[in-house]
């Protein structure tokens, strides 16, 4: 492991977006191009290989404990980082590294990308934050750090539509982080402490009654963030005004941590509250919900957007069933949502960057213009609705053999419904894009560029690679999976026998 | 890999659906040769309420693609859909009504 690696993973994104303007300034002064880019790839790419420094000791089942000055928890900051949060770490670092490297030919059209690369980088700062901090007030500091970035990437192309959206979004998630702070205070005042380890020591002690408040808070605002249905509104129109590769970022990273936070703070930390039903029972909610408003969608990326809500479903509903298949399945399918989601958006992108809208009542045809495109996009509308033998196939089939070993037969029925529902949306998508008559004003359109086709081309590869070889991401996920069903490893590494 | 009783083999579906894509593709391929298109200006000709149209100028509404999904479940689009309109107001509603049925839900388990 790279000596002090905990840290540096959030403090290389912090100052490399501080340094951001400054590389920007210099690079306009002595006219090298690029430079903005290249700097956060190269920021983003450093941390990949930061996080990547602490796998083996986390897959040889180390719980590691950072203490930041020395102090001791619970009374000193720390990081601790286990299985869980290791493989939710390397899903955000990897796919902002394909999004920088897709936003370098994808965001040349737009001005003010000193900007632009200073909240990409303090985006993942927050996000690194959240991820990695053993304390529930610094994860709070970390989601809205990570919040009030996503706001500003919302809102980046300062359209009408970007700016309503993003305004929206912000009144809405602000609501969100405020439930949190107020349930971080009121678990402060209950249990003295603010350390995750040690809450989960002294929960025990606790009456049960006394927790229905902070959890119903911290299941709100989390809810919020990763838009479980009825919390999910804001969602659709943030998606749809963000440029694509914000979006894409927010599908496979943002969302990925929010539920990282909900199954750690709500899932583990209150898990003696038996939550894992109401979280399988809103994620039925939220598939069910997704898949229909997705079947009447005219925008693609509104239709990209309602397609995650369906998703979140399949992945709360796996966690909630807190058996080992269920942790299993529904880490798995956490794993591919990143992957094809953020692939599907930035094909989403590279469709609006050649035609100039994701209005699929306004495209078609678009097989001969964009082939090895419209191939990728079926990987993903593959792998999205579950069919053989793609990725999305393996984790929701462990996540229906882990609903009916537990005898959720209605769970598992309609889960397997909406998987059909998600097939008809998409195969609406693609017929609506790339088959059928092409629009005469569509006729010179081109192949995407080569360097946005690279992180698409590679997350199509995933699709495939883990669909085929389906163990590789059991194999990934196990530790992850032990972390959730074993607390009591990360109390004792934690607090060190305090 | 077990995924409990039964047996999935993902590499021998994926060869299995390899080889029935190319057996497809064949019988595709000899069909159009065997068959060939014989397009006629009468054949490509689009009819729609007595107007004649270019083919380029007809694209089926991607809303209606699944309309009869649309009618079945005409009662959840005509009361849930309205809720997604992008009214900040009905948005904040439905976060206080999320947070209600959050905190009834927990409240039952634990008693």
């Amino acid at each position: 492991m790279i000596p002090h690696a905990p840290i540096l993973a959030i403090l290389l994104p912090l100052f490399a977006a501080f340094l951001m303007p400054v590389v920007g300034i210099l690079a306009r002064r002595r006219g090298i191009k690029r430079a903005r880019e290249w700097f956060a790839i190269a920021a983003v790419l450093a941390e990949l290989v930061i996080v990547a420094s602490m796998l083996p000791a986390v897959v040889g089942g180390q719980v590691l404990v950072y203490q930041l000055g020395g102090w001791q928890p619970p009374w000193g900051i720390n990081l601790a980082i286990d299985g869980l949060n290791l493989l939710v770490a390397l899903i955000v670092v990897g796919i902002s590294a394909l999004v920088a490297i897709y936003s370098f030919v994808y965001m040349e059209r737009d001005t003010g990308l000193d900007q632009y690369y200073t909240l990409f980088l303090l985006i993942l700062a927050g996000m690194m934050g959240v991820t990695l901090t053993g304390d529930i007030f610094n994860l709070y500091v970390f989601f809205e750090i990570m919040c009030i970035s996503s706001y500003a990437l919302v809102a980046f192309r300062r359209n009408w539509q970007s700016i309503e959206a993003s305004i929206k979004y912000m009144i809405v998630s602000s609501l969100g982080t405020s439930f949190i702070l107020l349930s971080v205070a009121l678990l402060f005042g209950q249990v003295g402490s603010l350390n995750i380890g040690d809450l989960m020591q002294k929960f025990g002690g606790v009456v049960p009654s006394t927790l229905i408040v902070p959890l119903g808070l911290f299941m709100t605002g989390f809810g919020i963030k990763i838009a479980m249905v009825p919390l999910h509104m804001w969602q659709p129109d943030a998606y749809q005004a963000a440029p694509s590769a914000v979006a894409a970022l927010f599908s496979g990273a943002t969302t990925t941590v929010g539920i990282y936070a909900m199954v750690r703070v709500v899932y583990m930390l209150f898990g003696i509250l038996g939550v894992g039903m109401i979280l399988a029972g809103l994620g039925l909610v939220s598939m069910v919900l997704g898949a229909f408003m997705a079947l009447v969608q005219r925008d693609l990326k509104r239709l990209l957007a309602y397609s995650g809500i369906c998703q979140l479903g399949y992945i709360l509903l796996g966690i909630g069933l807190g058996t080992t298949l269920g942790i299993q399945g529904g880490l798995f399918h956490l794993f591919n949502n990143a992957i094809y989601k953020t692939m599907l958006f930035m094909i989403a992108g590279t469709i609006i960057y050649q035609v100039g809208t994701s209005n699929m009542d306004k495209l078609g045809g678009l097989w001969n213009n964009m082939p090895v495109t419209a191939m990728a996009f079926m990987i993903g509308a593959l792998a999205i609705s579950g069919v053989p033998p793609m990725n999305g196939f393996a984790s929701k089939w462990t996540i229906y053999v882990a609903g009916i070993e537990e005898g959720q037969y209605v769970f598992t029925i309609i889960a397997l419904v909406v998987s059909a529902l998600t097939l008809a949306y998409f195969l609406k998508a693609f017929n609506s894009i790339f088959l059928g008559q092409r629009p005469k004003h569509l006729k010179n359109v081109k192949e995407t560029p080569i360097s946005m086709l690279i992180p698409i081309l590679l997350l199509a590869a995933l699709c495939l690679v883990f669909g085929v070889l389906p163990h590789l991401g059991i194999e990934l996920v196990r530790p992850a999976q032990e972390a959730v069903m074993n607390s009591g490893g990360y109390i004792s590494a934690v607090l060190g026998g305090v | 890999m077990e995924f409990g009783p039964g047996f999935w083999g993902p590499i021998i579906a994926t060869a299995a659906l390899l080889l029935i894509v190319a057996v497809t593709w064949l019988i595709l391929i000899g069909g159009r040769r065997i068959t060939k298109a014989k397009p006629s200006d009468q054949k490509v000709q689009t009819y729609a309420c007595g107007e004649l149209l270019e083919a380029e100028e007809v694209h089926a509404d991607s809303e209606l693609f699944f309309s009869p999904i649309r009618r079945v479940f005409g009662p959840f689009y005509r009361y849930v859909r309205p809720g997604h309109t992008g009214i900040l107001s009905t948005y904040l509603f439905w976060v206080v009504v999320g947070l209600i049925i959050i905190l009834a839900a927990i409240a039952v388990v634990l008693w």
